[in-house]
């Protein structure tokens, strides 16, 4: 399949670019070992002081800290290079090049730029999900785990078609290279179940920058909370926000003008 | 020397100025976690009635004088001047007869801090009417002392940035280094949690380093919460701290210039 083809190429031109700098990616594995055992001190200083947080017990939050890393690691190893990349190209005009291409520009533009060391958290952050769903004894069958799976992946989608959306108005507004900023900002507060936020931050990470459907969601999802209808709803919206974003994606492109011609 | 700053002022000013859509996503990058951590305290407070004698008005008042103190006493050195090294820009600053990072760095920081200022004091305010804190332990004394308190807290959290911002002239990897300082920064200044929330052994280490002044010891001030020996305690190691910095500060500058080697010109 091209696309796949096309990936593998992407992941051997990434990993050569960070072979050329091996030393820094020990340094970055390093800090991320230094921020996972804060990020743990900091539920055991919550959790020293009380027994739940909105109704979720310790081994919840570490599962659910698992599913913030994933999309954690979403966000810094694909969102954050690419729009940066992307954001160049505008700049310059060498936005042209990609889109001679005879391959789907939002592809090209999403996907070429991955930090590949960063894998290794995803390792890191299936480890937590596994610790912390046995910590918290929840009875999990393979239909939840499905649910989870599923919950996951489309709240992944949902926070790309978001980014999708972003870097699209930069088309219209070149001066925008701000917009991912926002997306970056309120990830955080995805580390905590969103039943703990005020209504209007809940509204905010649920509807609008939709970090808690990537988070809190297919950990509910995990717990048995959501009924199938539910369940179904954010499937469906997952797939639904994909095609309205590749929509925006076609007509921002025709607002392209080029920089440099 | 009063005219010299007049200029770098206007000059800085103007600067950031033209980045204010910047400033105001940073504003929001800045203010999430206070508020996020606000929300997970005031909610076990509420279930629980009180946290280690915290009640839940405790933490949102702590958390609303964070908002405070932190754009008051933080800075953003490492951002403007690292890569004035690594580009070599710096050099243009270097023939100057004024000290880079005593002078433009110090304004320009001053500058970002004003104009955040002016877009944080409404959501402060926003903020305020949805919460609805009780200020009513704050006393006129104790903003008073925090006052000195906070730039004295500045002063300490600019000159070790600017030590380690200088770091630039051996390493590339001073972003790297800046973030383990940046968590320390966490663990020890009270940006987290009330310190005395924290493991025994953390609030003990934190005694001896100059983290809570940026953060804590100035909180607690506001909100009256100290005997008058802890303030003595907190301006005494707040001054030594002062001095340790402004002594770190000058050898590494001076030894790190020497290394400069002025990329790209």
């Amino acid at each position: 399949m091209n696309t796949l083809k096309l990936l593998s190429a992407f992941l051997k031109v990434n990993v050569q670019m960070s072979l050329a700098y091996r030393a820094d990616t020990v340094v970055n594995i390093l800090l991320n070992i230094m921020w996972l055992g804060w990020e743990l001190l900091s539920l055991g200083i919550i959790f020293s002081n009380t027994e739940t947080i909105g109704g979720w017990g310790f081994g919840e939050l570490i599962a659910l800290l698992g599913v913030f890393r994933l999309v954690h690691t979403l966000m810094i190893a694909l969102i954050w290079p690419n729009t940066e990349k992307f954001n160049q190209s505008i700049r310059d005009g060498s936005m042209d090049y990609t889109l001679l291409q005879p391959v789907n520009s939002m592809f090209l533009v999403t996907f070429s730029r991955i930090t590949v060391w960063r894998v290794w958290d995803l390792i890191l952050a299936s480890i937590l999900i596994v610790v912390g769903v046995n910590l918290a004894g929840d009875t999990t069958t393979p239909l939840s785990i499905l649910t989870f799976i599923l919950l996951t992946v489309s709240g992944a989608v949902v926070i790309y078609s978001l980014w999708i959306v972003l870097i699209a108005l930069t088309f219209w507004f070149t001066k925008f290279d701000n917009n991912v900023t926002i997306l970056q900002a309120l990830l955080d507060a995805g580390r905590y179940p969103v039943t703990v936020y005020p209504v209007w931050l809940r509204i905010l990470v649920t509807f609008i920058i939709p970090i808690a459907v990537a988070t809190t969601v297919p950990l509910q999802g995990l717990r048995g909370e959501l009924g199938l209808s539910r369940v179904l709803m954010f499937i469906a919206i997952g797939g639904a926000s994909f095609l309205v974003a590749s929509q925006v994606w076609k007509r921002g492109l025709k607002q392209y003008s080029g920089a440099s011609s | 020397m009063l005219k010299i700053f007049r200029r770098l002022w206007q000059v800085n000013w103007a600067e950031q100025w033209q980045y204010r859509a910047n400033l105001i996503m940073y504003l929001l990058y800045w203010l999430v976690s206070p508020i996020i951590y606000l929300a997970v305290w005031t909610s076990i407070a509420q279930s629980k009635g009180s946290v280690n004698g915290l009640t839940a008005n405790d933490f949102v008042t702590y958390y609303m004088t964070l908002l405070i103190v932190d754009q008051i006493t933080s800075n953003i050195v490492i951002h403007t001047f690292a890569y004035k090294v690594q580009d070599g820009s710096l050099s243009g600053e270097l023939v100057r007869p004024i000290h880079p990072m005593l002078t433009n760095a110090l304004v320009n920081n001053i500058a970002f801090k004003g104009l955040t200022i002016i877009g944080f004091i409404p959501v402060w305010i926003v903020l305020f009417f949805l919460y609805q804190p009780d200020f009513s332990n704050v006393t006129f004394t104790g903003i008073l002392l925090a006052i000195p308190a906070m730039i004295l807290g500045f002063f300490v959290g600019f000159l070790l940035s600017a030590a380690i911002s200088a770091l630039a002239f051996w390493t590339t990897r001073v972003y790297s280094i800046h973030e383990f300082y940046f968590a320390l920064i966490l663990l020890f200044s009270g940006q987290f949690v009330p310190l005395t929330l924290m493991p025994k052994l953390i609030q003990d280490v934190a005694q001896y380093l100059p983290f809570q002044l940026l953060i804590y010891y100035p909180i607690q001030l506001i909100l009256g919460k100290l005997s008058s020996t802890q303030i003595v305690q907190g301006y005494v190691s707040g001054l030594i701290w002062l001095v340790i910095a402004i002594v770190l500060f000058n050898w590494m500058w001076r030894h790190g210039v020497k290394r400069y080697s002025a990329v790209g010109a």
